[in-house]
């Protein structure tokens, strides 16, 4: 369904690159050059994902996780290696960053929808359920920036679940909401698992544990470890433990 | 071909450009207590503040100025609003570009379609201004979609330029911001082309202004019931050159601005 071979994603290094005209200019005539380099924020990354599979991914933050989500959703394409991708993607929505902050509940499904791929119609058919899912009730037809952070999250899973794509991805979604909702949401993905390819990002192991038939680690981009949803956490866990001082040493 | 290709993919997600573009307008008039009213009341007071300036304060422009100034005003309107949505169109809308994979091109173009419904509104605001300062309607109105189509043509060119370097460069704005109100005063908006410039240096001057020819002929099909004015062939050439140089520089750079922002 995902097949991922010796995927490499590079950032240029240089963080200043929203600067200003006139300092572009300055430069460019001193013939001064920015600090430039790469930065691989995947490199050597190869799996595969089956139909109906979920696929945990955990690692530290900027460990590559979101890239790799991002790169399955289409928007980055591979710097090297190969990403084939059979079947139709689900948006992605990190706590619902893919909202127009001024638009209604409503019309965020119906632009993302639309985003998505679906039809008008399709979305007419499952709008209700996404909102009676989120359970939004009058807030949907108020602007997205008055909603509160786990408002926006479960606006964003709900219109995941509802999408029908064949492949779904998840980043860090199902931390947000109360506990309600949480198991409201296990609920749904308990449902889709074995229907749907999932691949889901998440700082929170239980929930890894719960669903993931397979878990990826990612390690600054590389995969540090991957199979078992018990070993590889366990791994990850005692790794995190131990190596976080000569870590953080590098910097 | 990147330029075919870049094309189609827009035309394959051509719902995705309706939806931003009616969910944008919707979101603009959205907290305005007037609404929708402020597309018609917009260009209505603009127009008016250069009428009183011009009109009854200079004393110049002759009888038709209103009309005159509308006709050219409405259209660089268009030109220039889309150039200004394009130049922030790709980083106010990160969250959703870092989301789903959908042409980016979509982001300028719908900027420009928005500056056409402001067109058509202001429009409905000349037509009658036209009869009340007793334009001549001759067969030569039916250039106006000729002129239209040009013009949109050179502003993809140039808004998805724009829309490239905007996403690199912070103060773009800024800059875009002084050089619309430059180019404003250094074209035939306020003023008239025949009655302002010499002679000898009308052809350096509509050579030098691609967007000159075509504001003049605006005003010849709108008001004047003339032909277009021959140098609106400057702009064409102009506008035709930067629409396929746009859509190749925007094709190179798009998954560049991707990662980039």
């Amino acid at each position: 369904m995902i097949s991922v071979t010796d995927l490499g994603i590079k950032f240029k290094m240089d963080k200043r690159r929203r600067s200003g005209a006139l300092s572009f200019l300055l430069e460019r005539s001193r013939n001064q050059q920015r600090p430039s380099g790469e930065f691989w924020a995947l490199r050597h990354v190869s799996f595969t994902v089956d139909r109906g599979e979920t696929v945990g991914i955990i690692g530290r933050n900027g460990s590559g996780k979101s890239t790799l989500l991002r790169v399955i959703a289409g928007v980055y394409p591979p710097d090297e290696g190969k990403v084939s991708v059979d079947g139709e993607v689900s948006t992605l929505f990190s706590l619902g960053t893919g909202f127009n902050p001024e638009l209604s509940g409503r019309d965020n499904i119906y632009l993302n929808g639309v985003l998505m791929g679906l039809t008008k119609r399709k979305i007419d058919g499952i709008i209700d359920a996404i909102i009676e899912f989120a359970e939004l009730g009058d807030f949907i037809e108020m602007p997205v920036r008055t909603y509160s952070s786990g408002m926006r999250a479960r606006l964003g899973f709900a219109i995941a679940m509802h999408s029908d794509k064949d492949i779904v991805l998840i980043d860090e979604i199902m931390g947000a909401g109360d506990a309600a909702f949480r198991q409201k949401a296990d609920a749904e993905m308990s449902r889709i698992m074995g229907e749907r390819t999932v691949i889901l990002v998440s700082h929170s192991m239980a929930t890894i544990e719960n669903f993931a038939s397979k878990v990826i680690w990612l390690d600054r981009g590389i995969i540090a470890a991957m199979g078992e949803p018990g070993e590889v956490i366990e791994q990850y866990l005692a790794a995190s433990k131990v190596k976080k001082r000569p870590l953080e040493e590098e910097y | 071909m990147p330029i075919i290709e870049q094309l189609k993919n827009v035309w394959q997600r051509r719902e995705v450009l309706y939806y931003i573009v009616k969910l944008q307008m919707k979101a603009e008039n959205k907290n305005k207590v007037l609404g929708f009213v402020w597309s018609f009341l917009d260009p209505l007071l603009l127009a008016l503040t250069y009428i009183i300036l011009v009109h009854y304060i200079f004393g110049r422009g002759g009888p038709q100025f209103p009309i005159l100034l509308f006709a050219a005003l409405l259209s660089w309107r268009w030109f220039t609003s889309s150039l200004s949505r394009s130049v922030t169109c790709v980083t106010s809308k990160v969250g959703l570009i870092q989301s789903v994979r959908f042409p980016l091109a979509i982001l300028p173009l719908s900027g420009i379609i928005i500056g056409f419904f402001d067109w058509l509104f202001g429009f409905v605001i000349l037509v009658p201004m036209l009869f009340i300062w007793e334009a001549s309607f001759t067969v030569n109105i039916l250039w106006l979609p000729v002129l239209l189509l040009i013009q949109v043509i050179g502003t993809i060119g140039a808004c998805l330029i724009v829309a490239v370097w905007g996403t690199y460069l912070a103060d773009l704005s800024n800059i875009i911001t002084f050089a619309i109100r430059i180019a404003f005063y250094l074209s035939p908006i306020i003023w008239a082309v025949e009655e302002t410039l010499p002679e000898r240096l009308t052809t350096l001057y509509m050579l030098g202004n691609p967007f000159a020819g075509l504001l003049e002929s605006y005003k010849n099909v709108l008001v004047l019931g003339a032909p277009p004015n021959e140098y609106a062939l400057v702009g064409t050439a102009v506008g035709c050159v930067a629409f396929l140089v746009g859509l190749w520089y925007f094709s190179r750079n798009e998954y560049k601005l991707v990662k980039s922002i």
